[in-house]
């Protein structure tokens, strides 16, 4: 479905390329819950940002069902990412001026249908907060939000950039177990720093210095 | 399906609120989380300091325009007298008069109704700019009566004034704005402005907006010098009196008569304000701008606050054109409210004004001057103009990536 042949993300740093990323190969199936693993500064956000079109890369390709997504366009890439891509990041971001009903509303514009966005919030534990604005939800809370806004519209694949880096051990583990019990026939592909958030993955890669660890 | 969640409460989609009662559920209003009027209705902290800033920039201008314009507007309104008739004197040599108008007869262009033989004496009215010059009319009272009538004259409080005797007919914004009832004295021998040898009282009020006064000629002869009488010819057709009034001022240029016409009262008025607009311009130029220059700083603080929305809804897949449009609306939303407002709120203080302080006084103030709401139109286009191009200029270089990773928050 989503496949990196060779891709590499590089920058500049006073004059000297730095890669983020190098030379990846790794292909994200239909259906599964691919985790990535590594350290701090290891690249996999970047990796995150390249298989959803986020980033293009700057040598290889990414290619999603078979086309490069560096040859689409900013608005197609765009269109991509709302129709077929779910996105839970590591801060909870939600619109402070929203409710966490509207909240998740906002990821489907084309379908506002209030009761499947209830019933979602209520699988994740949120029935009685639907109403309420971030600032009246927890950490934990707002994370939950955040899963049902990526969850919604059944994406094909949902990124999840490291879901619980604000969370405690035991939330974060529940924001990860809902992602992965509510993700339905679409794949979740997840980076983390902590193995322990990858209990349930079908298949983990390791990330180190950008470069994928084979061993 | 079970809650996946040990704080889950309730698995209704519709939730009771607080302050429900009986069991009785409602659901919240639920507005299109990404509608304009949603951020805007939701931020009002926001939204009423711009809107604010808004309507006092277009009631400033278009209050301004509006005074300023009552000046001219004033003029045209308290000689508007002079619309019904052309006057003509024969400047010292009375001599002249009868073959003045014996010329007029015979070759005016249109047909004439009414030719009228008068004096005429010097009075004042008071203006928002001081003192004005006034006529006080010296009429045969069939003459009056005619006059009267041409200017529209409803009815008449009291009565026209005896031929010869001390006596004034006036019409009602001239006894407002004068402060005069019946029985008052108009003209007097100790008040220099409006001097009578004699005391002449108001003996009749005309019921019409327009500003006259008038006297028996009777009494002016036989008090006032230079006996010099003048005329005031009427066209047959009211509609045609411009077109002898053009006629005559041509007729006599250069020579020794003057001539009074309406159309030269307004050409005058023109040209006396033509500087004083031509720097009132250049002073609204410099608020539009100071005003725009502030307008887009405050919209650019603002939408510099709403970075992670940007991002993040970038980041989820909203395009740059989708909320370059969204930010549009928003913007357009806000101007277009603040304008409006802005124009309700200067019609609001225009009526105030006028029952408050002119219209007591009959000074004219027109509270639907066309040019002063004209002259805010620029504000909101030169607000929305810097809006956009300061969200354009954002967006070109904004990276969505960089919000997601908290580089750019």
């Amino acid at each position: 479905m989503i496949r990196a042949c060779s891709a590499s993300l590089a920058y500049e740093d006073q004059g000297r390329q730095v890669f983020a990323c190098r030379d990846i190969d790794i292909d994200v199936r239909e259906n599964e819950f691919l985790g990535i693993l590594g350290p701090s500064g290891s690249g996999k956000s970047s990796l995150l940002y390249l298989l959803s079109g986020l980033k293009t890369p700057t040598s290889g390709q990414i290619q999603y069902d078979g086309a490069d997504l560096s040859k689409l366009s900013d608005d197609e890439r765009s269109r991509l990412r709302i129709t077929e891509f779910g996105f839970v990041f590591q801060q909870p971001y939600l619109l402070g001026y929203l409710t966490a009903l509207e909240n998740v509303l906002v990821s489907t514009p084309k379908d506002q249908d209030t009761d499947s966005a209830l019933d979602l919030l209520d699988r994740l534990g949120l029935g009685h907060k639907t109403h309420r604005h971030p600032h009246e939800l927890s950490g934990g809370e707002r994370q939950r939000v955040c899963v049902a806004r990526a969850l919604r519209g059944s994406p094909r694949v949902i990124f999840a950039d490291e879901p619980t880096a604000a969370l405690d051990h035991k939330n974060g583990l529940g924001v990860v177990q809902l992602l992965n019990r509510l993700r339905g026939s679409g794949s979740l592909v997840m980076v983390t720093h902590d193995p322990s958030m990858l209990d349930e993955a079908d298949r983990v890669v390791k990330l180190a210095d950008g470069v994928l660890d084979l061993s | 399906m079970k809650s996946l969640s040990d704080t889950a409460e309730t698995n209704s989609p519709i939730t009771p609120l607080p302050g429900d009662r009986k069991g009785v559920k409602r659901r919240k209003r639920i507005l299109r989380p990404l509608a304009p009027s949603t951020y805007l209705l939701r931020n009002l902290g926001k939204t009423i300091p711009l809107t604010a800033v808004i309507v006092l920039a277009v009631t400033l201008v278009s209050g301004i325009i509006a005074m300023i314009d009552s000046i001219p507007y004033s003029i045209r309104t308290v000689y508007k007298y002079a619309r019904e008739d052309i006057g003509i004197t024969p400047r010292g040599d009375p001599s002249l008069l009868p073959g003045l108008v014996k010329d007029i007869e015979k070759n005016s262009p249109i047909p004439i109704s009414r030719v009228i033989i008068c004096r005429a004496t010097s009075s004042m009215v008071r203006s928002i700019v001081g003192k004005w010059p006034f006529i006080m009319l010296g009429l045969k009272q069939e003459d009056m009566r005619f006059y009267a009538a041409r200017q529209g004259t409803q009815s008449i409080s009291g009565r026209y004034p005896t031929p010869g005797k001390a006596e004034a007919l006036v019409s009602r914004p001239v006894a407002k704005n004068l402060g005069l009832k019946l029985g008052s004295t108009i003209l007097k021998p100790d008040d220099i402005d409006n001097y009578s040898p004699v005391p002449v009282k108001v003996v009749g009020i005309a019921e019409t907006d327009r500003w006259f006064m008038m006297d028996p000629i009777e009494y002016q002869r036989e008090n006032y010098f230079p006996p010099i009488d003048d005329a005031m010819i009427f066209a047959r057709d009211s509609a045609e009196q411009d077109k002898l009034d053009h006629w005559a001022v041509k007729r006599f240029k250069g020579q020794r008569p003057l001539v009074f016409a309406y159309f030269e009262i307004e050409k005058n008025t023109r040209e006396m304000f033509a500087t004083l607009y031509m720097i009132l311009n250049v002073v609204i130029a410099a608020l539009a701008l100071v005003i725009t220059f502030m307008m887009g700083m405050l919209m650019n603080i603002y939408q510099s606050q709403r970075l992670v929305e940007f991002g993040l809804l970038q980041a989820i897949g909203y395009t740059k054109k989708q909320l370059l449009r969204r930010v549009l609306a928003e913007s357009v939303t806000v101007i277009f409210v603040g304008w409006v407002l802005g124009l309700a709120l200067t019609y609001g203080l225009l009526r105030l004004a006028s029952a408050v302080l002119m219209e007591p006084k009959a000074y004219a103030l027109d509270v639907f001057d066309r040019q002063a709401y004209a002259y805010t139109i620029p504000i909101p286009l030169a607000i929305l103009v810097v809006a956009i191009a300061t969200v354009v200029l954002r967006f070109r270089r904004f990276d969505p990536v960089g919000v997601v990773e908290r580089r750019l928050v």
